[in-house]
């Protein structure tokens, strides 16, 4: 209780000096620079199109964005396709007809968008994806490194159940979307990195679609095919609990290894690597990608690309590998705070 | 007529036979199947399935159907979880989620009873507008964790034991149970059968049919909740968009594989646990053979068409007794 | 109270209440809910989203209108003939990655590509149709599964393929032009459906193959026993449906070029909520291919502005799920009151004070004083015959008459015993006159004007006539053609009582008491047919003047009788000439001493005069109360009345007992004798005409008069 209130106390207060420092913005020195860039800002239009809003990731990414819109004064909207690709195709046909200055896609898969980021492109509207990896660049793409990520996953695996490890080597792999660019290079590294280590074999890899439901289903089957199972490589921290539930329920919570990632946020990663749910964790910082974003926005709102499309800029996130033993109080991030004070 | 009662198979026994071949080829060939852990595996595989299946056998019997199980399992106990991380009390929780659930059945069967529209429409749309309404207003995520009851009875539901028998198979068996006493002894039970069979004729004997109707779907309704605390308190989270994948149909096979019609007006629970087993020693037989998920989708689904055409075949429907409009 | 009287009549005179339910009885108001869905979707969410009903935005959905579209005619057919298709986005999908594979991936030429994409939803078409149509399976359980299995299938491949099959190998200009290019603005996929739509409604509406798909889902076993192909033809849905999603998942792959697991998952749902928010029926006989378009633009424009209006997640699921259910209630409670709703508010009564009626007591004064003349009067064909209603005698003296059956009846002359039927119309013949070739023209209640010549060859001449601009009815078809004469020119003039009642009901028009009813001109000359004069009340009986240039008409509900010229000085003229009967006239034929009979085929009762001033009265009585419990005019006792160039009545025939002719319908004389007709008789009467002229006859009349 006397936490809660304290952590009252600094976001009023907090929040007050957003107030207050936004008074002064206006009346502060000209560097030279800082009201030229801000002017660029106003009144311009950004659109970003998600998978779909209401999870940690996404909700970070427009977190920040919003902080941007307000404090800069370009309008933002949001069209959520909730899951639908082909929802999220019309959004954006509608959006490249109403012309904004940017585009900000999340595209569910690598060639779904495709032809519609060249479209907007071409209609001169400059693209900017995030964190999943479309077969157009775009403008700038802000995200992990989708092929490095399933290697680390992939290696904490391998210190597990690899050699000298005593353990079958039997592991599973848990996709999400098989046309997402996580599966497309992710299980091109699982294969690659497991090459190294022929001791270690893949007795089940099939698809959950991001749903922690199905995952829990084929995770308990699996299980029980396997009952010498060594662990699981799971890509997505929000699908890998049904994981997590199913190894719980076998009563096998610790023999088998869980390797999972997703965007660092503290219920999803840390709780779960706390709790023992989840072995090792791979973060790609959703926090810092929404700090990217905003700052990739800035950049080409100041200074647009005269032909979009044709130069495009690589912002891969720094990962970072969580374990019981490297985790530190801030290895997450939480939701809330980062709705209520930015990225 | 003794060569008849050979001929006259019905759906249910074909369905038991197939099972049966089934878990005699499994055994034979498959040395890890005829265990008592697998085959307690496989009960508990399936019991969310069987209760729900359970529910729907209710909805289908009185010449209904409700595609709306899974969104008030889903929405109902992500609230239940989600009320209670927020602190509040956890039997209170229960039951605003329990009567979040009765009031969409009750919705369900207001519009089936009283405004006439046909089932399959009104569960269909309720079904989205029950999922998209509480997710916007009510929930916070698509994903809700089970945190603070985490470690209170209320954990036990779906990942207890008894006697060596996981928690969902009980829930199921006595879910089974009181649904089986419901139809077999009941008044409103017995109304169930006779509103499938010919509504008007149940209501020309003063059957209350729309009444029935609301209890009907009331009835669903709370056991899609049940299911849902079983699913929740497995899996230790519950994720709304379960409301939107092909779950529905998967209860639908298990309740139509079990040979009850979709007329209305016949079978009962034995048909349902007919049909979860098929299910259950087919995936499981399947799993443990490592046949990628697809694949088995393909399978059960060929297996299910096969019965039906069977039934097709020795059950023929008669172009001047079939009723129109029946799809 | 003369204020109030004032009031009502006007009232009753401007307010056109008669049109509600005129339209109610159309076809097309079938669309108006869907119709009234749609404009209030574009009122509510255009006022909320800025720019949704501009051109751009509109032609920025019109790609996924054009596949939608496709798909929800697919589904539209197979509901249409009693099914539902439920493996519509599988077959999308399926399509979607077969167009991919072979195009991207094999590189195959894309004008094979695209037939054999097509070719696998008809196959999966096929399965389900043999399944469905032949083995009789369910549709919902079949079409889900085949949904799963292809489905499945889909996802096997994609697993495999899914990046190699959206990297093109292959340049094509064909392909890039359906991809890319616009045709008058709008893309090749919108093109092509439009033309489909087109195609199918034609198809639907039109051709042998669409009345049977509306035959077997308007009644499977009526098809079944009418001999229809049942099997084959709903085998034949499914193939379709097949075929028109496999083309619209080419037209998606031709769009975004990607197969991914979500392709087409759910659109089975999203083109029955549009086919159903269109109003087809589920369970099939009622929709169309109209019904189909609109409800796939409400969706679209739903869906597509919920996703513009940044709804928090789970907004858009919510909006949707509700107006499925709101659409479903009001289509559903639509459907079971739209009749009776049609029925309770298409009687609309009007106001009508008639002046007094003449006094008709035994004894009295009145001309119309009650008598027993026609007590003995003898009876020609009784109980062979039914309804009468204007017999008509030959030059040879043969009397004919029409039936309710639907035949002209002749009775051999000099004696009439015996009898043949002397043609088959199919309607009810009403009034009958013969012209001067010797061919027998009549009026038929529901088709028209028809000549039977004496060879009993039967001719149409008229079944329409101009169509008014402000008539919600079609009043160009002919409902109830009644009477009719011939004039000296050849014109031939004839009453059409009601347009808004057919014969079995010509008796409810008394109860509106408006002016339904014309005359109409048949010009054999020109072969034209013209209304000359409207809005009568129940015109009826015809009969030329003397003079050549005019004509007696008796307008039933009205109780006179008129003359109009329709030639010579007076042109356009008409008179009253008797204005105030004592009951209701009927039909008007020429008397032997240069008089006209004219017969009552009721009397008025003060209740009824009362009750025609009272239309609020007779519209509660016809909304609350059985058919055949309403207060209708007397019709069960009449009379024969001669009245003379000027409207005085000279003569009164009365059956004062009722026995032999309660109700007389028309009269004519022959050779000194009366025969009489009614339309609800069992027998023709004939009646010696003391002092009547032996030796007249009709046609001498008007064969005297010949220029």
């Amino acid at each position: 209780m006397i936490h809660f209130m304290k952590g009252c106390a600094i976001a009023a207060s907090v929040a007050m000096g957003v107030l207050a420092s936004s008074g002064p913005l206006q009346a502060a020195p000209d560097d030279g620079l800082i009201n030229e860039s801000s002017a660029a800002l106003k009144g311009k239009k950004v659109a970003f199109v998600p998978i779909a809003m209401g999870f940690d990731l996404t909700e970070a990414w427009a977190a920040g964005l919003k902080l941007d819109a307000q404090r800069f004064g370009y309008e933002l909207t949001i069209r959520d396709p909730n899951w639908s690709v082909d929802a999220g195709a019309q959004a954006i046909s509608q959006l490249i007809s109403e012309q904004p200055d940017v585009i900000v896609v999340h595209p569910p898969e690598i060639q779904a968008y495709t032809r519609l980021i060249q479209q907007a492109n071409a209609a001169g509207i400059p693209v900017i994806t995030v964190s999943l990896k479309a077969d157009a660049n775009g403008d700038v793409f802000v995200g992990p490194d989708w092929y490095d990520l399933a290697v680390k996953e992939t290696e904490s695996m391998v210190k597990f159940c690899g050699k000298d490890s005593g353990k079958s080597g039997k592991i599973a792999v848990m996709q999400g979307v098989l046309t997402n660019p996580t599966s497309q290079y992710g299980i091109q590294a699982i294969e690659a990195t497991l090459k190294d280590h022929p001791e270690i074999q893949i007795v089940s890899n099939q698809a959950a679609d991001w749903d922690a439901s199905k995952a829990h289903a084929i995770a308990s089957t699996v299980i029980k095919a396997n009952p010498d199972l060594c662990g699981f490589i799971g890509l997505w921290d929000n699908m890998d609990v049904g994981i997590a539930a199913a190894i719980k329920e076998a009563g096998k919570q610790g023999q088998i290894y869980i390797a999972s990632s997703g965007g660092g946020n503290q219920v999803s990663a840390c709780d779960n690597i706390e709790s023992g749910n989840f072995s090792s964790y791979v973060s790609y910082d959703a926090k810092g990608q929404a700090r990217d974003l905003m700052m990739a926005v800035r950049a080409i709102l100041q200074n647009k690309p005269t032909t979009p499309g044709e130069h495009s800029v690589g912002l891969y996130t720094p990962l970072k590998v969580i374990t019981k033993e490297t985790m530190t109080a801030d290895s997450c991030w939480k939701l809330e705070d980062v709705k209520k004070f930015g990225p | 007529m003794s060569g008849r009662s050979i001929t006259k198979l019905s759906q249910e026994k074909i369905v038991a036979i197939i099972t049966i071949v089934l878990v005699v080829f499994f055994s034979a060939t498959l040395h890890s199947f005829l265990t008592p852990g697998n085959i307690l595996a496989l009960l508990q595989n399936v019991a969310i399935l069987g209760i729900l299946g359970i529910a729907m056998a209710l909805a289908i019997i009185g010449r209904g159907i409700d595609l709306s199980v899974v969104a008030i399992m889903a929405v109902s106990v992500a609230w239940v979880l989600q009320l209670n991380n927020n602190g509040v009390d956890l039997s209170q929780a229960i039951a605003m989620g329990f009567v979040l659930a009765l009031a969409i059945g009750l919705i369900n069967g207001v519009l089936i009873a009283y405004l006439e529209v046909p089932a399959i429409f009104a569960t269909l749309a309720m079904g989205t507008a029950a999922y998209g309404s509480v997710r916007a207003v009510l929930l916070e995520d698509n994903l809700v964790y089970l945190k603070a009851a985490g470690d209170s009875w209320f954990k036990w539901i779906g990942s207890g034991q008894i006697l060596g028998v996981p928690s969902p198979v009980m829930v199921f068996a006595v879910i089974a149970l009181l649904a089986h006493l419901f139809l077999r002894f009941a008044v409103p039970g017995r109304f169930l059968f006779a509103m499938g069979d010919n509504p008007l004729a149940a209501r020309a004997t003063g059957v209350p049919i729309r009444p029935l109707i609301v209890l009907q779907y009331l009835l669903t309704a709370a056991i899609a909740f049940v299911a849902g605390v079983v699913m929740a308190t497995a899996v230790d989270s519950m994720e709304t968009r379960v409301a939107r994948s092909n779950l529905v149909y998967d209860i639908i096979l298990v309740v139509v594989i079990g040979g009850i019609g979709l007329n209305g007006g016949k079978g009962g629970i034995r048909n349902v646990l007919v049909g979860t087993l098929l299910i259950g020693v087919l995936l499981n037989g399947m799993t443990i053979m490592n046949i990628p998920y697809t694949l088995q989708n393909i399978i059960k689904s060929l297996i299910l068409l096969a019965a039906i055409i069977i039934d097709a075949l020795m059950n023929p429907r008669d172009e001047q007794t079939s009723q129109q409009g029946d799809i | 109270m003369a204020m109030r009287e004032t009031l009502t009549r006007l009232r009753y005179r401007f307010v056109p209440d008669h049109i509600l339910g005129e339209i109610l009885a159309k076809s097309w108001i079938d669309n108006a809910i869907p119709v009234a869905i749609l404009i209030l979707t574009l009122c509510v969410l255009g006022s909320m989203i800025p720019g949704l009903v501009a051109v751009g935005s509109l032609l920025g959905m019109s790609a996924q209108f054009g596949e939608l579209l496709l798909v929800v005619m697919a589904m539209t057919i197979v509901m249409l003939a009693g099914g539902i298709d439920l493996s519509v986005g599988s077959v999308f999908a399926l399509a979607n990655f077969v167009t991919l594979a072979l195009f991207n991936m094999l590189g195959w030429p894309i004008l094979v590509v695209i037939p054999v994409a097509i070719l696998c939803g008809a196959l999966v078409g096929l399965v389900n149709g043999i399944l469905i149509g032949y083995l009789r399976l369910r549709a919902f359980l079949t079409t889900l599964v085949t949904l799963i299995i292809v489905r499945s299938i889909v996802d096997m491949f994609i697993l495999e393929y899914a990046v190699k099959v959206a990297r093109p190998t292959t340049l094509s200009r064909i392909w890039d032009f359906i991809s890319f290019k616009r045709v008058l603005g709008m893309p090749v996929a919108l093109i092509v459906c439009l033309a489909i739509a087109i195609l199918a409604h034609l198809t639907l509406t039109r051709l042998r193959p669409g009345w049977h798909i509306m035959a077997v889902g308007g009644s499977r076993r009526s098809a079944f026993n009418a001999g229809l192909p049942v099997r084959r033809t709903i085998a034949m849905t499914y193939v379709l449906s097949g075929m028109l999603a496999a083309l619209a998942g080419v037209f998606y792959a031709s769009r975004l070029n990607a197969a991914g697991s979500d392709t087409g998952v759910g659109l089975e749902v999203l083109a029955l909520t549009a086919a159903v928010v269109g109003g087809n029926s589920l369970g099939g006989g009622r929709g169309s291919v109209f019904k189909a378009v609109l409800g796939a633009i409400i969706i679209l424009i739903l869906s597509n502005s919920l996703l513009r209006l940044s709804l928090p997640t789970g907004g858009t699921s919510a909006v949707l799920g509700f107006v499925l259910i709101a659409a479903v209630a009001i289509d559903v409670k639509w459907v079971k009151h739209r009749d009776k709703l049609q029925t309770s508010v298409y009687v609309s009564p009007t106001f009508l004070a008639l002046g007094k009626a003449p006094e008709t007591a035994e004894g009295s004064a009145s001309p119309y004083a009650l008598n027993n003349l026609l007590k003995d009067v003898e009876l020609i064909g009784l109980g062979e015959i039914d309804g009468p209603e204007d017999p008509i005698l030959d030059a040879a003296g043969n009397l004919y008459c029409g039936t309710r059956h639907g035949d002209i009846i002749r009775f051999f002359a000099p004696d009439f015993t015996s009898k043949e039927v002397f043609v088959h119309t199919g309607g009810h013949p009403l009034g009958l006159a013969f012209d001067r070739d010797g061919n027998l023209l009549a009026c038929v209640a529901g088709m028209g004007l028809y000549r039977i010549g004496p060879d009993k060859k039967i001719t149409r001449l008229s079944d329409q006539t101009n169509r008014s601009w402000l008539s919600v009815i079609d009043d160009s078809r002919m409902r109830l053609a009644d009477d009719l004469d011939i004039a000296p020119d050849g014109r031939i003039f004839f009453s059409e009582a009601t347009i808004r009642f057919d014969m079995s009901d010509w008796m409810v028009d008394a109860l509106e008491a408006r002016g339904n009813g014309r005359i109409i001109c048949y010009d054999p000359s020109t072969g034209s047919t013209r209304t000359i004069m409207d809005k009568l009340r129940f015109p009826n009986g015809i009969t030329m003047a003397r003079d050549g240039e005019s004509f007696f008409f008796a307008e039933t509900w009205g109780c006179c009788v008129s003359r109009y010229w329709f030639a010579g000085a007076r042109t356009g003229q008409r008179e009253v000439v008797i204005p105030d009967l004592p009951g209701y006239p009927d039909n008007i034929n020429r008397a032997s001493d240069g008089g006209y009979w004219l017969a009552m085929v009721g009397m008025r009762t003060p209740i009824f005069d009362m009750a025609l001033q009272n239309p609020g009265f007779r519209k509660r009585m016809v909304e609350r109360v059985a058919p055949d419990e309403w207060l209708f005019p007397n019709m069960n006792y009449g009379c024969v009345i001669k009245f003379d160039e000027n409207g005085r009545i000279t003569d009164c025939l009365w059956d004062s007992r009722g026995t032999n002719h309660p109700m007389i319908t028309s009269m004519r004389e022959h050779e000194g004798w009366l025969y009489l007709g009614g339309v609800s008789n069992n027998r023709i009467g004939r009646y010696r005409i003391p002092g009547g002229d032996p030796t007249w006859t009709a046609h001498a009349s008007y064969r005297g008069e010949a220029r």
